[in-house]
């Protein structure tokens, strides 16, 4: 029953928040990847490749129609996803977590690891919207970005730990440490291939939009997952050694 | 007897963690599936069923192609 409550909480959470994230970009991103979407449609005529008429519309809308379905299923997956690693650290931490309460330990845990694993990560390879990105530099730029998630993330882990074993006085060595780190792989790992090729408007806008997504995940599943585990403490009573 | 020593077990494994092993696995089998599928996928998991079409369709990268913009993650 504990097992249970435990994986239904966590699953919950991330499938909540998932949808959450889904609604915010849909209000926010979508008219971004319409525009991107548009230039790319504009190319095709200008190539040739493709013909404005009525029924090149009708089916373009169809389709980016039932990829903006695929927008609310998608990040109702990746929210149950991430949310599962969000669960099993939440677990495994959580008694070496700031805070006195489940919410405000879940949510410090959502901002390190929105920190390490989206913002440092956003910062060296940035989201780009449809029209940037070649499909032969796609596994490229695909082992690029997961490995700077991994190193950032891997590296946050590490020197917490670190943190947990120094003196007070000292703590602010850990966070040195992961700066450092962060800052040579910033300096050694090659930049994105592909370049920018769309108004500086677009990007921006795109970027801004796209950060808000991923933040209202974070701050929803951090949220939801401390509201449950204080309400519904699947482990309530057992002594727990992680740290 | 058999019965009694995994009762024991069990407690043994409660008191020392107090999380569930099976369920960290299930959690973690969870993440990386959800994670592939959405962030990743270009027709590998279809193409179980389908085969090299699957890469020609890429189902799930069309289907999940705004999220993948808008999360972030490499796309084309």
């Amino acid at each position: 029953m504990k097992t249970l409550a435990f994986v239904a909480i966590v699953l919950i959470s991330g499938a909540s928040a998932g949808l959450i994230h889904g609604a915010v970009n849909m209000l926010l991103v979508e008219p971004y990847l319409d525009s991107a979407t548009e230039i790319e449609n504009q190319s095709l005529f200008a190539s040739g490749l493709a013909q404005d008429t009525a029924e090149f519309r009708a089916e373009y809308e169809g389709y980016r129609s039932w990829q903006k379905s695929g927008m609310i299923l998608g990040t109702v997956v990746l929210g149950i996803s991430i949310g599962s690693l969000f669960g099993i650290i939440f677990a495994l931490s959580r008694n070496s977590l700031p805070g006195q309460s489940d919410v405000k330990k879940s949510f410090a845990l959502a901002g390190i690891m929105w920190f390490a694993l989206f913002v440092v990560p956003f910062l060296k390879y940035p989201a780009n919207p449809p029209t940037i990105g070649e499909a032969d530099t796609l596994a490229l730029r695909t082992a690029l970005y997961v490995s700077f998630v991994v190193i950032s993330g891997l590296g946050a882990v590490c020197f917490y730990k670190l943190s947990k074993i120094l003196p007070s006085g000292k703590k602010i060595l850990a966070l040195a440490g992961y700066a450092m780190l962060i800052s040579v792989a910033f300096a050694v790992m090659p930049e994105n291939p592909d370049k920018i090729t769309v108004h500086a408007d677009l990007i921006t806008g795109f970027r801004i939009m796209s950060m808000l997504g991923i933040t209202s995940f974070w701050v929803s599943v951090g949220v939801f997952l401390g509201l449950f585990w204080s309400r519904l403490d699947p482990y309530k009573g057992t002594p727990r050694t992680y740290n | 007897m058999v019965l009694d020593f995994m009762s024991e077990s069990r407690q043994i494994s409660a008191h020392k963690t107090g999380i569930s092993k099976l369920a960290l696995v299930a959690l973690a089998a969870v993440f990386v599936a959800g994670l592939f599928v959405v962030a990743f996928d270009q027709g590998h998991v279809l193409s179980l069923v389908y085969g090299e079409q699957a890469f020609a369709d890429q189902f799930f990268h069309e289907l999940t192609h705004d999220v993948r913009h808008a999360a972030g993650f490499p796309c084309h």
